[in-house]
């Protein structure tokens, strides 16, 4: 059994094959962003997946902003046959997986045993310019807790499983695991040095994760398959089982459209941030959305409702040399925002005021970028015309300026030309307004009335008038359907054409 | 809230249009805060600066070497860009208020945060 390619020293030289999780409606932007941080080849995606192969060290992985979590490729390949519902056929070809291509995976640990070993001489070398531990523990616990509501939603929604027996157990493991958050950092160095040392293979201990969709769910269970394959691995390799702490730990995702196998690379998600104290927004569809802004240095950026500043955070953190301005009209949202910003370090680089996005305090065109998660749902309620919002945004907004929002369906429908008659419109709002909302989107109308319509150049043609979209200058340039967990969402950008006849 | 803010901010109480900018600053608790220089960002922040705007605000805080106006290539310039990186980025207003010149209403300023707020209404939330 040698251990193949590569070699130990030259790492993954070739380039090594990845793939990263990600949120549905996000893998274009991942795609892209693997392309350019990683200068990534063999870039391709399937639904929730972007597959690459790169030579970059964790350093540079570790900056992936649009993914979920980073695995190194063990194997992909199409998925088995379930035509009949022979579960021994199916054990047989989970066997398969591992006695028929020993090789693939003897190459992933090889690679992955290398790039921790690279890491590991990078942190010994890092460690000598000081790194304040504290700090370090502070933010383990952040991304415990995090990580500890992300599993708990996977064990919901997905039937992820470890290797062994029965699920209670499994429960209390991963309970376990978390509550130990605190010693991640000290266990991952045991992990690195353990891996690292581990010339023998079968020194390695390993658990294995599973998830089932599809057709294959109905009828083999996650745990059957973790058991198969764990056991087969035992088998050829000599690794040990571990649940709560291995070296290793191999992600098996089996659905109707492929079988993939691989090793995560960190243990904390790339999603959950070191530099974000408490998020609001999901830091993977911020970051998303102010990728799309293209926002250059010395621009001014307004979010008019920022909430705890995630899309400004994570802004801020990408492109440095910037003016951002975070405005919210409520004070338990900015003083979170606060606590954000000075937790991240980036207090001088955001500016926080209490203002309403209808009543912007700021010179018409004088913002160059905004960004901004219009509020939908239950906890928040934009309760007015979301019409006046995009205006009053719009008017602060220069010529040629870039406009990113994320609207719920409805929203996006309201503000596109198609279904601008107002009659229905005015009754829809009136039936998802709340009691007090009504009373505000009169006040709304008044203060439209009150003002020259955006389009009174144009209202020499009735027919043009009637046909020109709710948003005046703002013309929609892109648009992405992104998964936000329950519900979809859009996130669009628009760009202000000319200035408006006022 | 810092001196570029303030420079960015007008007044918006209905009917005021142009007429509300600037906001006449009043400060009684001021902070020089530290913040790392960054010449490029400064040399960029320099157009958009309403420099009569600035140095009324400047002087109500008593703020020395405050450059009066943009010099010939400034961009190359530290000094310059030193001073004006004091003033528009570390000097920090905590506590006072803001004016609307045209209306006299008052805008507070309270631990760096400005209410600018017309309404108390939209606070629910």
């Amino acid at each position: 059994m040698a251990v193949v390619p590569g070699g130990p020293r030259s790492g993954p030289a070739a380039g090594a094959h990845f793939f990263c999780t990600a949120g549905r409606g996000l893998e274009p932007f991942l795609m892209r962003e693997v392309r350019e941080r990683l200068a990534a080849t063999q870039v391709e995606y399937i639904s929730g997946k972007v597959f690459f192969t790169t030579c970059s060290d964790l350093n540079m992985l570790k900056q992936l902003k649009s993914a979920e979590r980073l695995f190194l490729l063990i194997k992909k390949q199409l998925p088995f046959p379930v035509s009949s519902v022979n579960k021994g056929k199916i054990f047989n070809e989970l066997q398969r997986l591992i006695n028929d291509d020993p090789e693939s995976w003897l190459n992933a640990i090889s690679i992955w045993k290398n790039l921790l070993e690279l890491d590991a001489k990078k942190e010994k070398l890092s460690h000598k310019n000081a790194n304040p531990l504290k700090r370090k523990v502070g933010e383990d616990d952040i991304t415990a807790k995090k990580l500890k509501t992300e599993q708990i939603q996977e064990i919901q929604e997905t039937k992820e499983c470890q290797l062994e027996k029965q699920i209670e157990e499994k429960i209390l493991e991963q309970g376990n695991f978390i509550t130990e958050g605190e010693k991640f950092q000290e266990e991952l160095q045991n992990d690195i040095t353990e891996a690292v040392d581990t010339r023998n293979q079968s020194n390695l201990t390993f658990r294995v994760s599973c998830r089932c969709s599809g057709a294959i769910a109905k009828i083999i269970t996650a745990q059957e398959v973790g058991r198969v394959i764990g056991i087969a691995l035992m088998k050829q390799f000599g690794w040990k089982a571990d649940l709560r702490n291995p070296n290793l730990e191999i992600f098996i995702h089996l659905s109707d459209v492929y079988s993939v196998l691989g090793i995560p690379v960190f243990r904390v998600p790339l999603a959950c941030r070191p530099y974000i104290k408490t998020p609001g927004l999901r830091s993977t569809i911020a970051w998303a959305m102010a990728s799309l802004a293209e926002i250059k240095a010395g621009a001014v950026v307004l979010d008019p409702m920022c909430g705890l500043g995630t899309i400004l955070l994570e802004a801020a953190k990408e492109w440095p040399d910037v003016y951002y301005v975070g405005a919210d009209v409520s004070d338990s949202q900015l003083s979170g925002a606060y606590d954000n910003l000075k937790a991240a370090g980036l207090k001088d680089k955001i500016e926080l005021l209490k203002v309403s996005v209808i009543e912007l305090p700021l010179p018409s065109e004088s913002v160059d970028i905004i960004i901004s998660d219009i509020p939908f749902g239950k906890k928040f309620k934009l309760g007015k015309d979301i019409k006046r919002t995009v205006q009053e945004m719009e008017r602060v907004l220069r010529v040629g300026g870039t406009m990113v929002l994320l609207l719920s369906e409805d929203h996006h429908g309201h503000l596109k030309g198609g279904e601008a008659s107002s009659g229905p419109l005015a009754s829809r709002g009136g039936r998802t307004g709340d009691p007090g909302g009504e009373e505000r989107v009169t006040g709304a109308e008044k203060a439209a009335v009150s003002e020259p319509a955006p389009s009174s150049s144009a209202a020499s043609s009735q027919e043009r008038l009637a046909t020109v979209p709710p948003l005046g200058s703002l013309v929609p340039v892109d648009c992405h359907r992104v998964s936000l967990g329950k519900t979809d969402a859009l996130i669009s950008k628009y760009m202000k054409s000319s200035s408006p006849g006022r | 809230m810092r001196l570029l803010t303030h420079n960015l901010l007008s007044s918006h109480v209905r009917g005021v249009g142009p007429r509300g900018f600037p906001l006449r600053l009043q400060a009684t608790e001021v902070r020089i805060n530290p913040v790392e220089f960054n010449p490029d960002f400064i040399a960029r922040m320099i157009p958009k600066v309403e420099w009569a705007a600035l140095l009324e605000a400047a002087d109500t805080l008593h703020l020395v070497e405050v450059p009066k106006e943009p010099i010939q290539g400034y961009e190359h310039n530290e000094e310059f860009l030193r001073k004006m990186h004091h003033v528009l980025l570390e000097v920090e207003v905590l506590e006072g208020t803001l004016q609307c010149p045209e209306s006299g209403r008052l805008f507070p300023i309270s631990r760096g945060i400005p209410n600018m707020l017309l309404s108390d209404e939209e606070t629910e939330t």
